[in-house]
């Protein structure tokens, strides 16, 4: 058994969700005896969190924890998601759903929305695509019930997430962590120590004059990136000109309104968009906007005349700059979270984000004999990390330019501007056939990607030709068929507002 | 072409051609799709084999092709994965299933690594079920144990003419119409550039709207017609020559392939029902036709008759599709001859091709995808190649993309995920270890498995590939229980 000092100590900067997600996985999936991990926070730096939507993978996280769900729904104030309802986006009045859940069923091995098409254009008037989804109706009908394990039924062809308060998610994994022995230093950093000759981070001296050695740091200090971007200088890719949006005024206000929907709801406005995160005691509002396209006094306005209730505190200004450090993981120090890049939330990419660093990092976590701190290990965590943001940034940049707002600056800017040729070839191929992008590693689904490509008006002019080889009134009455079964599952579900009372409500009543 | 194209036609010979015509038919003829298929004369000898991947299963299920029947009419056999001899080393097994399963909720591998550095002395190979019914002389069915366990599959050794045969009648039931050639001319449009018809040996001209070249390195259509050039990968591999021979059967038919790596060549065996095809790599320049023959005899062990040699030029095409020609198998990737993947690649165009059949004219987008898409997983399997060049030290040179493979498994035993691959972490792995290269450290998260749990994982799985094994036929009885022994 080794000794105490000679465990190979981490050291984590920052207790936002960042910290503490990565604090929590990190003691519960390496060998206490072999590591030592500290987590440095203040209680004066507020984190960002203010309401926080998620994708389905954060309940694998919760699961590899051993959270009990009722309890983490309990303690955060959380509701459930099936998706994310996107207003306004084309063109005002219109709206869409992105579900977690698939779209129809693939017939005789042709995707579905091939034998969709192939019914629509022969005039076969099938339900909208949006309603051939169990997740969409569901949230549509403000439903929810867990998902069917049984594949045959048609209940398991989603699955969902949830909208939680990011402010007492961190607590809640900080005392998870500490009753599995990470240490909590109260205090701010004042300077990173570094070694004159390698450049490794030895140790952060706090301002109370305390030093933490460590072997390996782990920044996440939120968008000022102290460690990787401040102490070692790792460099910044813009994404500004894809991704204009560039500040955040967020405010918090009662229920109201549309009540406990089952998924997050992003609203275009005239200089950015806006969020809407129903919690189980109150609900998470906020205005994403470019300021070169607003002042933040006439955006604080949109918000606060755009809200379900009354709001419960002043709107408070976040700033950042899209894009990603060139590197994620520099030396001996890498980088999770704000710190290591900003995508803006509409797609509630933050804490997926935050979970796959942490993932990749375990598995690529430096051996507790390496001091010295492998960089081969480094180059695969930064290849998967880029994958992951460049993935993500396509995907976001699709809700942008397919839109049909004409007249407003930053959309006429938006729909004209040159597209990363990734995304440009996705496009022309759903355009040209309905195919959409299909792949292994990182987000999104192929069936995310339809629910926006069709969401957002593109229009595919042909289909796959196998769809031809069936025949089309059979094709016919399984749409049909798919669609009363759809009906009737969501027939017998509960309301979101019913299941929560009897599963996880907290402590203060939910909210009529 | 106006519209969604209603007439295919295939140039090529072999398996090229009737695998692909065959499935163009069988999948799109229901859509009112015509296939004419443009036939040159065969290269094939007694001596050509496919030795197949798993995934032409799947394939062969589309065609309506049942196992019995391919078996019986080919005098195929099973194949379990490749038994490979290095030149100086233990003989390790390259398996078509997996190699361990979870302990305590983590992945098998890491627990192997950390073992063996506390003295373990059991191989990779003995926790894989299909290794070791391979090394027992029998095949493994996959059963509701085995599913839970990994994956448990196995590919086939086809003799080439037989399963040509089969196919090319398969085509003509399906409705393709055929017409032989020694040569073909191609006729373009001269505006577009598109291939307008192709006529065989001066007759009349075979009109279409998609050309298919299936001609293999030929490149009649792609290559000779439409100029589209190669990217050339000799750099990363280092022989030019390829022999084929048939050698005498082995009394009891092996359920896997062999693969002999020597100093300057390798030597790969092929077992079968009626013979034991080899396959012999190495450079022309340092051995004339005679010594490579007699060299072919001495590393396979075995008297060699029906020999051929052929050049072996490793190469992708700059695009497999250009125009309205698509270029299948050889054509649009000539594979270097180990592991024998050409048939997985025509596999591959098929699937692509059938996925992104054109809808309109025009296709741009869709052929931007094809070349995108076929390109990448070409590129995997020449990576898979190429680490056993590289790590045999037969070649200096591989692709950036597998150095960080291999540096990224030297530093802590994860094959880095890569889109489009055909072989499985668990082949990546076998490959990497049993050519020498071992990894320095293994997943820190293992380590909070107690010693004993691990202990215990090993003895259940060790337990298990043996009670498993046990259980199966031997390949000759089964082989001779499906009625497909000779």
């Amino acid at each position: 058994m080794a000794e105490p000092d000679s465990k190979f100590r981490v050291v984590i900067l920052g207790g936002g969700t960042a910290g503490w997600m990565t604090a929590a996985a990190l003691a519960h999936r390496l060998p206490r005896d072999r590591y030592g991990i500290v987590l440095i926070e203040s209680d004066e730096i507020g984190i960002v969190g203010v309401g926080e939507a998620t994708l389905p993978h954060i309940k694998q996280f919760n699961d590899m924890l051993g959270l009990d769900e009722a309890e983490f729904m309990r303690a955060t104030r959380a509701t459930f998601k099936l998706g994310i309802e996107f207003c306004d986006w084309t063109r005002p009045g219109d709206r869409y759903i992105h579900p977690f859940g698939a779209f129809g069923e693939p017939w005789g091995g042709v995707q579905f929305q091939h034998h969709w098409l192939r019914l629509m254009q022969s005039g076969r008037d099938p339900a909208p695509f949006q309603a051939c989804s169990l997740a969409v109706a569901a949230a549509r009908a403000n439903a929810f019930a867990l998902p069917d394990e049984d594949p045959n039924s048609i209940r398991s062809t989603y699955s969902y997430a949830y909208h939680f308060d990011s402010g007492l998610y961190a607590p809640f994994l900080r005392d998870w962590s500490m009753a599995r022995g990470v240490a909590r230093v109260e205090g701010r950093m004042a300077a990173a120590e570094r070694d004159p000759e390698s450049g490794a981070i030895l140790a952060l001296t706090m301002q109370s004059g305390e030093r933490i050695a460590g072997d390996f740091f782990v920044d996440c200090s939120g968008f000022r990136s102290l460690l990787l971007g401040e102490a070692l200088g790792v460099g910044w890719e813009d994404w500004r000109h894809w991704l204009p949006c560039d500040r955040a005024l967020a405010v918090p206000c009662d229920h109201g309104g549309d009540g406990l929907t089952p998924y997050t709801r992003a609203t275009a406005r005239p200089a950015g968009w806006q969020w809407r995160i129903p919690l189980q005691h109150r609900i998470g509002n906020g205005y994403i906007f470019s300021s070169d396209f607003i002042s933040q006094d006439e955006a604080s306005k949109t918000l606060l005349a755009n809200l379900d209730g009354a709001p419960q505190a002043e709107p408070r200004l976040l700033r950042f700059t899209p894009g990603r450090r060139t590197a994620a993981w520099a030396g001996n120090c890498v980088a999770v979270g704000l710190a290591s890049g900003f995508l803006e939330p509409l797609e509630s990419t933050s804490i997926f984000l935050i979970q796959a660093a942490v993932i990749d990092l375990i598995d690529l976590m430096p051996s507790p004999d390496d001091r010295t701190i492998d960089p081969r290990l480094a180059d695969e965590f930064n290849r998967l990390t880029t994958m992951h943001y460049e993935r993500i940034r396509d995907f976001l940049i699709l809700h942008y330019i397919a839109n049909q707002r004409a007249g407003e600056p930053l959309w006429d800017y938006l729909r004209a501007m040159p597209l990363p040729d990734s995304l440009a070839h996705k496009m022309a191929l759903f355009e040209a056939r309905a195919t959409a992008p299909e792949y292994q590693f990182g987000l999104f689904s192929r069936d995310s990607w339809l629910s926006v490509l069709f969401g957002q008006g593109l229009s595919p002019q042909g289909y796959d030709p196998l769809a031809d080889t069936f025949d089309l009134d059979q094709v016919a009455t399984q749409c049909a068929d798919f669609q009363r079964r759809v009906d009737a599952a969501v027939a017998v579900m509960p309301s979101q507002q019913d299941f929560i009372a009897g599963y996880c409500a907290a402590a203060e009543s939910v909210a009529a | 072409m106006s519209g969604s194209p209603r007439h295919v036609v295939v140039v090529g010979r072999d398996a090229d051609l009737w695998l692909t015509a065959t499935a163009l038919r069988s999948a799109l003829g229901p859509a009112g799709v015509a296939v004419a298929a443009i036939e040159l004369p065969s290269r094939l000898s007694p001596a050509s084999v496919h030795a197949t991947l798993p995934a032409i299963e799947s394939l062969h299920a589309r065609l309506g092709i049942d196992e019995a029947t391919l078996l019986r009419a080919t005098s195929g056999s099973f194949s379990l994965g490749t038994n490979i001899v290095p030149a100086t080393g233990t003989p390790f097994f390259l398996a078509h299933g997996a190699y361990g399963a979870p302990i305590d909720g983590s992945d098998f591998f890491g627990f192997w690594l950390k073992a063996r550095r506390f003295g373990l002395t059991a191989q990779l190979e003995d926790f894989s079920p299909t290794a070791m019914a391979a090394r027992h002389g029998r095949i493994l069915l996959p059963d509701e144990d085995t599913e839970s366990f990994g994956r448990t599959d196995y590919a086939y050794h086809l003799p080439a003419i037989p399963y040509a045969a089969l196919l090319k009648s398969h085509a003509s039931r399906l409705g393709v119409a055929i017409h032989q050639a020694v040569d073909v001319a191609v006729e373009r449009d001269s505006e577009s550039g598109h291939i307008r018809a192709v006529s065989p040996d001066g007759r009349s001209g075979v009109t279409g709207d998609v050309f298919i070249d299936a001609s293999g390195p030929d490149a009649l259509l792609i290559g000779h017609a439409l100029n589209v050039g190669r990217e050339d990968w000799r750099a990363f591999f280092p022989f030019d020559r390829r022999l084929t021979g048939r050698g005498k059967k082995f009394a009891s038919v092996p359920g896997y392939a062999e693969l002999r790596l020597s100093p300057a060549s390798w030597t790969a065996l092929y077992a079968g029902q009626a013979a034991t095809p080899v396959v012999r790599a190495y450079n022309g320049n340092q051995e004339d036709d005679q010594a490579a023959v007699a060299a072919a005899i001495t590393e396979s062990g075995t008297a060699l008759t029906d020999v051929a040699i052929t050049p072996v030029e490793p190469s992708i095409r700059d695009q497999a599709w250009s125009g309205n020609c698509v270029a299948i198998g050889a054509a649009a990737c000539a594979f270097d001859p180990l592991f024998d993947l050409d048939l997985h690649g025509i596999q591959l165009g098929i699937v692509h091709l059938l996925s992104l059949f054109p809808t309109t004219a025009g296709a741009d987008t869709e052929r931007a995808e094809y070349n995108r898409i076929t390109r990448s997983s070409f590129e995997r399997l020449r990576d898979f190649q190429s680490a056993v060049y590289l790590l045999s030290g037969l070649s200096a040179a591989a692709p950036d993309s597998l150095l960080h493979k291999i540096e990224t498994f030297r530093a802590r035993g994860t094959v880095a995920p890569m889109e489009d691959e055909t072989f499985t972490t668990d082949q990546w792995r076998a490959l990497f270890v049993g050519l020498g290269l071992m990894p320095d450290s293994w997943p820190p998260a293992i380590d909070t498995t107690p010693p004993e749990r691990m202990k215990d994982g090993f003895r259940k799985i060790l337990g298990f590939v043996g009670s498993k094994v046990r259980e199966q036929p031997t390949h000759d009885a089964y082989l001779a229980d499906i009625g497909a022994a000779r």
